[in-house]
Order: structure tokens, then C-alpha cells, then sequence
């Protein structure tokens, strides 16, 4: 038993180290197999999640349907499917680089050591660590908080931020939004802290999302950005090119609006300054 | 792609500071838990022998009720579920002084009583009943039987079982971190996230643990041989 555990290993991990079979190209891949794969996320709330009638929907999705898939259809000259699969955060890269999925269209946030192993299309949503407190509270944003108990995810960035940079404030950890959001619901903290779209999606599923509020500016940045193989950037470019016609023709605004909305899913308005970065990163035709 | 070890991430840093701020925090937590457990086990564990029956209904119902509810769901209750019951002025006070270590505390020693008076009612029924007898012949109440008697001979039979029970107390307060107290396996936690080296925090918590309870149990084994009963028990090799 043991010994067919170790050659399963070895196996396992063989396939692992061993390089990408030789290099045929995302777009040739595609035309041969008439398929885009993409890897997204079943519970991640509205950007890929099942919905209540058990459709495979949201807003990563949507932009992957109705902005690349278009791209790409125009470049090869004729029609693709798009072909979901699930990733989570620990198997998003190693589902890419086997070529499992041609595109992970999810919640990853762009960074540099992921940018060691992965490429990035343009930035698509924009968020950033806020907190969340009850209607009224005196905390308006991470200057309020020396003193104060603030609530975060075990092991997130925000905690490690919030260490950093206010010690004074009484930090709490928890291993799940659930029990940080009682915690803050009962007043054991006055503050909970996570990414901006996180706090608006716990608002929108709360009994009564109107003694909520979220407060502050962004103290992290996390940047959203499809990942994709490295060094192909014809892909890339035909991403990025699907991306940039969305924002420029409104398309985009038009599926912010279906999912952050007044009536979308998670209602998180656009900031102007969010509006002015996705638009500067389209460059001229 | 093999795992590249770095133990260095154990003693750069921070990690030191935190690994000895957790290891603080459980002994902490797991001691004064101890003594709540062990005070609610005695009384406990007597009433459920003694010889009038609401004492030993109350006393069983706090064993069957608190041993038989997951210790997770008991941090959950003494963290969520009592501040709300207590006065305002107090409860603000406590959030600010460390409500999740007493929330804690309270939830370990009160889940650890009730398996803890177990052990002693089953160190209790072991003694013979002529000792019973031979103590009320003397002219003592069943009070003083069992305070000057019945449980000072009870407390040492039932050495090894409570060690046992206690090293548990000790492991479970690891459970802790599920309501934010900043213990142990926290600590290991929090070094994982900062330096990305899991294999290396876990194996530093599993061996603090093992030297923990290593340290306990050769203790309590002294204490075991210190006091052991002549003639009571057969000790194994004597």
C-alpha cells in the first residue's frame, strides 16, 4: 500500500514538473477544439455562482460570454463555446498551466508573485479592504480605528494591513465571515473588515441590509484580472481587446449594472474613480 | 517541484514572539479552565452518589447536558449566546477586556467538569462500601463523609483517568480560535500566512503541544506514585 502511494506521489508529481506538451497556442487550441474553457467559481457571489433555478451564472461569466467569446469568434471566424469548469484560489494556476482551462475568470486578484507564473488580462473590477459597522457608528475609515475591535479573516491581507499599520487597534480574528459578522452584529466588535465586495455581499444577504454601512476608502487594492498562460499574447491581446470593446461600447456598464446595481445581486456602485480607470485602459483603435 | 523546508521562518521575525504570546494564551486559557473543571467535576461527580435523588438528578443532568453538546457549539453558546443575557455597562466591559478568552474559558472548564465528573463519580463507586459505613459510624454527616473521606480517597484513585481528561482540556483549547482567542495553533496559523511555510508552523505547534503534555503527564505521574494508596491499588511491576 505504501509503496503504491509513493509511485502514485511520484507520478502525481512527475506530471506536475514535466513541461507543457509543446507549445500549441491558446487561439489554435481553440480553433481546433471549437471550445473556450474557463475556470470560475461556483460560490463567489455575483461574479460566478449558482443561482437559485441552478444556472451557472454572474458577472465574470457574462463578461466572458458576451465580451471575449465575441472577440475570439471574430478572430477565428466561427463560433466557439464557452465550456465552464470549477477553480478555487489553490487550484486556479495549476489548472491553467496544464492546460485544463484556457481562462480563469473569477475573483483572482492581479499580483506581482502570481504575475511569476501566470499572465493577467486588463484589471476588470476594482475593490479594495473597507468595514463594515452598524448604521451611525463612529468609525468612517482606517484612521477611526486605534482602540477599537475590529473583526478580520484569519489569515487574510487585511489583517496583516490592519497589524501593520494601526497596532493600537484591538484585532480579532475569525476562521469564517459568519461568525466575524455575529461578532459584529452583537457589538463583540465594533468594525469588520474584509474586501469592499465581500461586506457588500454579506449586506445584501443580511436580514436588514439597512442597519449596515460600509465605510472607508480602500486601504488594500485588490485588482481583478482574468489569468491566463504565459507568454501568449495573442491570446492576451484578443482578451484584452474583448475587454476594452465592452467598456468603451457601454457593454460593460450595461452587465455592472445587472449585477451591482440598485437591483442587481450585490448592489455596489461604480465610484467615479473606478469608472476612470476602466476607461483609461482602453488604448486608441 | 518539491517542498523547499526554510525552518529559519520558526525563529525570524515575529515568529518567535508569537509562537511564545500563544503558547502563553493556552496555558492561560487551559489552566484556569483546568480549575473550573476540576471544581465542577468534584462537586459533580459527589452529588451523583450521594444518597438523595434531586442532587443526583441535577448533577446528571449537567454531566448528559454539557458532555454530549460538541465543545465547538459550547464556544459558540459562552461566546454568542450569554453576552446578550448580561447588563450593558458590564458586557461593554468585557468586550474590551478579553470577552472571547473568557467566553473560552468558561466553555472548556464547563465541558470538561462535566466529563471530568465521570472520572471522579467512577473513583467514588470504586471504594468500598465499608468505607462508607465505617465513616458514618464514626458520628459524621454525609457532608463530612464525603469531604473528610470518600473524596480525598476518590481523588487519589482516579490519578491516570484525570490526566487523561486534563491533557484533553489542554489539546481542546486549540478549539479556542474558532471564537478569535490567540492561542497556540493561532499563533502557527498566523506564521503559515505571513511566511507562506505551513509544514514548518505546524510541526513548531506540534512539538510545543507533545512537550506540553509530555511535561503533564510525567508530573501527574509522580504525583500518581506520591499518592497512591497502599493496598488499594495493585500497581503493575510493584
Amino acid at each position: 500500500m505504501k509503496r503504491l502511494l509513493t509511485a502514485a506521489l511520484a507520478l502525481a508529481l512527475a506530471g506536475w514538473a514535466a513541461p507543457a506538451p509543446a507549445a500549441e497556442s491558446t487561439l489554435a487550441k481553440i480553433a481546433r477544439t471549437g471550445t473556450l474553457t474557463i475556470g470560475t467559481r461556483r460560490g463567489s457571489p455575483p461574479f460566478g455562482y449558482v443561482n437559485q433555478k441552478n444556472e451557472w451564472v454572474g458577472f465574470s461569466i457574462d463578461l466572458v460570454e458576451q465580451a471575449i467569446k465575441p472577440a475570439v469568434e471574430r478572430k477565428l471566424g466561427k463560433p466557439v463555446k464557452v465550456e465552464k469548469k470549477e477553480s478555487t484560489p489553490a487550484t486556479r494556476i495549476p489548472l491553467l498551466t496544464s492546460n485544463a482551462v484556457d481562462l480563469i475568470a473569477g475573483t483572482m486578484t492581479d499580483t506581482r508573485p502570481r504575475r511569476e507564473s501566470v499572465d493577467f488580462s486588463l484589471t476588470f473590477f476594482v475593490t479594495g479592504a473597507q468595514f463594515l459597522v452598524k448604521k451611525g457608528s463612529p468609525i468612517r475609515g482606517i484612521g477611526d480605528i486605534a482602540g477599537k475591535r475590529v473583526a478580520a479573516q484569519q489569515g487574510s491581507t487585511n489583517a496583516r494591513i490592519i497589524r501593520a499599520r494601526v497596532p493600537g487597534a484591538q484585532l480579532r480574528e475569525f476562521p469564517d465571515q459568519p461568525s466575524a459578522f455575529q461578532a459584529l452584529a452583537q457589538g463583540q466588535v465594533d468594525a469588520y473588515t474584509n474586501d469592499g465586495i465581500q461586506l457588500a455581499g454579506l449586506v445584501a444577504k443580511a436580514p436588514r441590509p439597512g442597519d449596515w454601512a460600509i465605510v472607508g476608502d480602500f486601504y488594500s487594492y485588490e485588482p481583478y484580472g482574468m489569468a491566463l498562460r504565459k507568454n501568449d499574447s495573442d491570446f492576451r491581446h484578443l482578451v484584452n481587446v474583448g475587454l476594452m470593446e465592452a467598456i468603451e461600447s457601454g457593454k460593460y456598464l450595461q452587465l455592472y449594472e445587472k449585477w451591482f446595481g440598485p437591483k442587481g445581486e450585490v448592489p455596489y456602485p461604480l465610484t467615479p474613480e473606478n469608472k476612470r480607470f476602466l476607461t483609461m485602459q482602453v488604448v486608441p483603435k | 517541484m518539491s517542498y523547499e523546508f526554510r525552518w529559519s521562518v520558526l525563529w525570524s521575525g515575529q515568529s518567535g514572539a508569537w509562537l511564545l504570546q500563544g503558547l502563553l494564551t493556552t496555558l492561560a486559557i487551559s489552566a484556569l479552565a483546568w480549575v473550573l473543571a476540576a471544581a465542577l467535576g468534584i462537586l459533580s461527580g459527589a452529588l451523583r452518589t450521594v444518597p438523595w435523588r434531586p442532587l443526583r438528578a441535577a448533577a446528571a443532568f449537567y454531566v448528559e447536558f454539557f458532555r454530549n453538546v460538541p465543545l465547538l457549539v459550547w464556544m459558540f453558546f459562552w461566546y454568542f449566546g450569554v453576552p446578550p443575557l448580561l447588563p450593558a455597562a458590564f458586557r461593554g466591559w468585557l468586550f474590551d477586556h478579553g470577552a472571547e478568552f473568557w467566553a473560552g474559558m468558561f466553555a472548556l472548564g464547563v465541558y470538561h467538569g462535566a466529563r471530568m465528573s465521570e472520572v471522579i463519580r467512577s473513583g467514588i463507586q470504586s471504594i468500598p462500601r465499608t468505607q462508607f459505613e465505617a465513616a458514618y459510624a464514626m458520628g459524621l454527616t454525609t457532608a463530612q463523609v464525603y469531604r473528610l473521606v470518600i473524596v480525598p480517597i476518590a481523588l487519589r484513585l482516579i490519578v491516570p483517568p484525570a490526566t487523561n481528561e486534563s491533557l484533553n482540556l489542554l489539546k481542546n483549547s486549540s478549539v479556542a480560535l474558532t471564537i478569535s482567542v490567540a492561542e497556540l495553533t493561532f499563533q502557527t496559523r498566523q506564521i503559515e500566512t505571513y511566511t507562506a511555510k505551513a509544514i514548518e508552523a505546524l510541526t513548531a505547534g506540534t512539538v510545543i503541544y507533545l512537550a506540553l503534555c509530555l511535561l503533564i503527564a510525567g508530573v501527574m505521574g509522580r504525583v500518581e506514585r506520591r499518592f497512591a494508596i497502599p493496598g488499594l491499588i495493585v500497581r503493575g511491576g510493584a
